[in-house]
C-alpha cells in the first residue's frame, strides 16, 4: 500500500514536475549516477540504487512523453519498465495499463493484456506542441541461427548460450514448471537446458520403478526408487551439464543443462535456435552437446537489429558410453540387461 | 526541485536498504523468455543408430621374477602342474602368464594361457576388443557379438588367436518386469567377477586367483530376473543358466561342445541396497553339472560361492569367496591335447579388494584410483599334495580424457604349503584405450 501510494505520489510529482519545468533539464537521463564505489556495499547501494533509478526514469519519462503527445515513445518506455526483472508487482498493476493505452494511442498492437484508460489524470497533450524524449537507451533484441554437426544423433538438443564479454551477464531468473518424465525406459525430454536455481520434478509414467541419479557434481543426486505416477523435485544450482541415469536401467541416459544466462536456447532437429531477449552488445557464444566432448565458443557482437542466420557447428565426437555406470561410479555392461 | 528531491529521498531510502542487504549481486535475476521444453529425438529420426560398435585395446608392459613361471626348477613331481599355481605369474586381464615352460616334465593340461616372455621385461599387445551391438527397433531385442583378437609375438607360448568371447540375443518380454532372457555364448552368471572381466571395466590389471574357476564363458540360456523394494531402498535378483559347460575359464575348458549330454546348472541369488551414498551388494551362488572337460556323466562338478560388494563415496570393497569340488573323471581332453587322467580335484579361495576411486578432473585427468587386493587359494588334485598360495597386488588406475586408462601393478606371488618357494613377482602395466 505505502508503495503504491510512493508509485502514484512520483507519477503525480512528475506530472507536475513536467508541466513546470523543461524536460531537458530533468535529471532522469544521468546515468550511470556518480556514485563512488569503495566497497562490496557501496557496489550492492550502487547496483540497487540504479536499478530504481532506472524504474524511475522509465515511469517518468512514460509519462512526460505522454503529456507531451508522443505516444511511442511513453509505449516503449513502460514497456520496457515493464520488462524489468522482478518488477515490484504493485508498479506493474499501475503501469502496465498506461503502457497499453499508450501504445494504442500510438497505432500499434497493445502489448499487455487487459488494456484500461491510463490510471493517471492526465490528457495527452496536443500532437503538435511535441516535447523530444529520450530515445530508449537499449532494446532486446533476437539472437538466431542453426547448428551444424552433433554426429549421427544430429544437432538436436544442443544448448547455445550468451555471456557478456564486457560485464556481467545478468542473472537468470529460475524456470518454473519444469519436468522430466521416465517413459518407456527413457527420459523425456531427453535433453533439458534450464537456468540456474530451477527445480525439476522428475516423474515416472512408466509401470515400473525407476530411479534417477547423477554423478555430475556439484548437481549429482539420487532420488531413490520411485513408482509409477510419483514424483521427485530437485533444484539445480550449480551451471554445466547433468547426466541423467537410472540406477535400474543401463540403457536410460538423459541430460540437464544447466546454465547461467538468461539468453540462451535449445536447438530443434533441424539444429534451428532462436535466442530472445538479447541487449545488444559484445558477447561470447557458447554450444553444448552431448556429442561433442568440447563446447564451441566463439566472439558475438549483437547490433540493435539482433543477429539472425548465425552458423555454428559442435562436434560428433562423443558417443553415448558402452559401460554406463551405476549409482557408485562403476560401469555397467548394459548388454547384460541387468 | 521538488522531483529532484522527491528522487534523491528516494534513492537514499534504496540505499539504506541495500546497506542492509548482504547481496552483492551485481545485477538482479533476469526475467526468462527463453524458457525451454526441452528436446527428445524423433521416434524414427535421426538418433542413436540401432547398431553400436565399441572395442579397445590393451597394450602391456609386464616384468615377471625367474623364467616366468611358477615351476621350480628342482621339482621332479609329477605332473609337474599338479604341485604349483600355474596361473600366479599373470601378467594381463586374460590372466595370461609370463610363461608355462617346464622342460621335458609331464603336465596334465591344468595351465593357464602363456604370452611367452619368460623372465624377459617385454611389450604385449594384451587384447584387441571388438563389441558389436543391434537393438532391434521397436523390439525389446539385443544382439551382442564380443570378439576378441589376441595376438601372440612369441613363438615360446600360445599362438595367437581370435575368439568369439560373447554372442548371444537378448530378450527383455515385458515392459512392466526386469526380467531378461538370452541364448548365445554368454558371461558367466556365478559370483561377479565375471562383471569385471574386460580391461576397460576391470579397476586392476590382472584376474584373481579364482577367477579362473568363475570367469568363463559358455553356450547355453539364461535368465535373469529382479525384484525391486522400494521401500527398503533394496533389490532382490536371481541370475541362473544351463550351458554346455561350467563357469571355468578358456583356457581350462575344451571345445564349447558338450562332452556329456547333459547341461551345467549355475545361479546366483543377489540382494542389492542402494542408499543414495552406499551400495551393498551381496550374492551367493552355484553351480552344479557334470565337469566338461571328459565324457563321465558321472563325474560331477560343484561350486559355491559367496559374494560381497560395498561403496561408500567412492571407496569400493569387493570380495569373494569360492569352493570347488570336481569328481575324478574319465581320460579328459585339454586345449593341451588328451590327458590320461582326470583327477578329482577341490580347491577353496578368495579375494578382497580395496580401491578408492578419486576424482580429479584436472585437464585431461578424470580419476585416479589406487586400489590393494589380497586373496589367497587352496587347491589339491587328489593323490597330491594341497597347495596353498596367496598373491598381494597393489596397483593404480589413471583415467584420461574419456577413453584412455593407464595401469600398474605390482604383484607379490607367495607359496604358502604344498609348493616350491619360487621367485615369480610380477610388475605389469597396461594401457586401455576405448572407441
Amino acid at each position: 500500500m505505502v508503495r503504491t501510494f510512493i508509485v502514484c505520489a512520483v507519477v503525480v510529482s512528475i506530472s507536475g514536475a513536467a508541466r513546470a519545468h523543461n524536460a531537458k533539464d530533468w535529471l532522469g537521463e544521468e546515468m550511470p549516477l556518480p556514485l563512488a564505489v569503495k566497497t562490496p556495499q557501496d557496489l550492492a547501494v550502487k547496483a540497487v540504487a540504479e536499478r530504481q533509478y532506472l524504474i524511475f526514469n522509465l515511469l517518468a519519462g512514460g509519462k512526460l512523453a505522454w503529456d507531451a503527445g508522443d505516444f511511442a515513445t511513453a509505449a516503449t518506455k513502460w514497456e520496457s519498465l515493464l520488462r524489468v526483472p522482478n518488477l515490484d508487482p504493485e508498479i506493474d498493476h499501475v503501469v502496465r495499463p498506461l503502457a497499453v493505452a499508450a501504445r494504442e494511442h500510438a497505432g500499434g498492437a497493445a502489448v499487455a493484456s487487459a488494456p484500461s484508460a491510463p490510471a493517471v489524470n492526465a490528457k495527452p497533450a496536443a500532437a503538435s506542441t511535441p516535447v523530444v524524449a529520450p530515445a530508449p537507451r537499449v532494446l532486446p533484441v533476437v539472437v538466431s541461427g542453426t547448428i551444424a554437426g552433433g554426429g549421427a544423433p544430429g544437432p538436436g538438443g544442443a544448448v547455445v548460450w550468451l555471456k557478456r564479454s564486457n560485464g556481467e551477464t545478468p542473472r537468470p531468473a529460475p524456470a518454473h514448471g519444469k519436468v522430466i518424465s521416465q517413459k518407456g525406459k527413457a527420459f523425456v525430454p531427453h535433453v533439458l537446458a534450464v537456468p540456474v536455481g530451477t527445480k525439476i520434478s522428475f516423474r515416472n509414467d512408466d509401470a515400473i520403478f525407476h530411479n534417477v541419479f547423477s554423478l555430475a557434481k556439484p548437481n549429482d543426486f539420487d532420488t531413490g526408487l520411485y513408482k509409477q505416477g510419483a514424483t521427485y523435485e530437485q533444484s539445480f544450482h550449480k551451471p554445466g551439464p547433468v547426466q541423467l541415469l537410472c540406477n535400474i536401467h543401463s540403457s536410460m541416459i538423459g541430460y540437464v543443462y544447466v546454465v547461467d544466462s538468461p539468453y540462451y536456447a535449445q536447438a530443434d532437429g533441424s539444429g534451428a535456435f532462436t535466442i530472445r531477449g538479447v541487449p545488444p552488445g559484445d558477447y561470447e557464444i557458447e554450444v553444448w552437446h552431448e556429442g561433442s566432448s568440447k563446447n564451441t565458443r566463439q566472439h558475438l557482437t549483437v547490433g540493435v537489429d539482433g543477429v539472425r542466420g548465425l552458423d555454428l557447428r559442435v562436434g560428433g565426437d562423443r558417443r553415448p558410453p558402452e559401460f554406463v555406470p551405476d549409482k557408485s561410479g562403476k560401469p555397467r555392461q548394459s548388454h547384460l540387461g541387468y | 526541485m521538488i522531483a529532484r528531491f522527491a528522487i534523491v529521498a528516494a534513492l537514499v531510502g534504496f540505499a539504506r536498504a541495500a546497506w542492509a542487504q548482504a547481496a552483492p549481486d551485481a545485477e538482479p535475476a533476469a526475467e526468462n523468455e527463453n524458457d525451454s521444453d526441452g528436446y527428445t529425438p524423433p521416434a524414427g529420426g535421426p538418433g542413436a543408430p540401432p547398431l553400436s560398435i565399441d572395442g579397445y585395446i590393451d597394450v602391456g608392459f609386464a616384468r615377471a621374477q625367474g623364467d616366468g613361471t611358477s615351476f621350480s626348477p628342482n621339482d621332479t613331481r609329477l605332473p609337474v602342474d599338479y604341485g604349483v599355481d600355474t596361473f600366479a605369474p599373470a601378467v594381463n586381464s586374460r590372466g595370461d602368464v609370463a610363461s608355462t615352460e617346464h622342460g621335458d616334465r609331464l603336465v596334465n593340461g591344468f595351465l593357464p594361457r602363456s604370452v611367452g616372455i619368460g623372465g624377459r621385461p617385454s611389450f604385449l599387445l594384451n587384447v584387441v576388443a571388438l563389441d558389436l551391438k543391434y537393438a532391434a527397433p521397436g523390439a525389446p531385442l539385443t544382439i551382442f557379438t564380443r570378439l576378441l583378437g589376441l595376438p601372440r609375438f612369441s613363438d615360446q607360448g600360445d599362438a595367437s588367436r581370435f575368439l568369439v568371447e560373447q554372442a548371444f540375443g537378448r530378450l527383455i518380454p515385458f515392459d512392466s518386469l526386469e526380467l531378461a532372457i538370452a541364448v548365445g555364448k554368454f558371461d558367466s552368471v556365478f559370483g561377479i567377477e565375471y562383471l569385471d572381466n574386460e580391461s576397460n571395466i576391470r579397476t586392476g590389471i590382472t584376474p584373481s586367483l579364482i577367477a579362473r574357476y568363475t570367469t568363463g564363458q559358455s553356450l547355453g540360456a539364461k535368465v535373469f530376473y529382479r525384484l525391486q523394494i522400494p521401500a527398503a531402498w533394496s533389490a532382490v535378483s536371481i541370475n541362473a543358466a544351463a550351458t554346455n559347460q561350467g563357469t571355468f575359464v578358456e583356457s581350462l575348458q575344451t571345445a564349447d561342445a558338450s562332452l556329456t549330454g547333459e547341461p551345467v546348472l549355475s545361479a546366483r541369488l543377489g540382494y542389492e541396497l542402494n542408499l543414495p551414498h552406499v551400495q551393498m551388494k551381496i550374492g551367493a551362488s552355484g553351480s552344479y553339472g557334470p565337469r566338461n572337460d571328459q565324457s563321465d556323466r558321472g563325474a560331477k562338478l560343484q561350486l559355491h560361492g559367496l559374494d560381497f560388494r560395498l561403496a561408500v563415496a567412492g571407496v569400493y570393497l569387493n570380495a569373494e569367496a569360492v569352493q570347488v569340488d570336481e569328481d575324478a573323471g574319465a581320460a579328459k581332453t585339454t586345449p593341451s591335447g588328451p590327458q590320461l587322467v582326470a583327477s578329482g580335484f577341490h580347491a577353496r579361495g578368495f579375494y578382497a579388494q580395496l580401491a578408492w576411486a578419486i576424482a580429479v578432473d584436472a585437464g585431461p585427468l578424470h580419476k585416479i584410483t589406487p586400489y590393494a587386493r589380497y586373496e589367497q587359494r587352496q587347491a589339491q588334485f587328489e593323490g597330491f599334495d594341497r597347495i596353498t598360495v596367496d598373491r598381494i597386488t597393489a596397483g593404480v588406475r589413471v583415467e584420461l580424457w574419456d577413453s584412455l586408462i593407464v595401469k600398474g601393478e605390482w604383484l607379490v606371488n607367495r607359496e604358502l604349503a604344498g609348493a616350491p618357494n619360487v621367485a615369480n613377482n610380477v610388475q605389469t602395466a597396461s594401457v586401455v584405450y576405448s572407441w
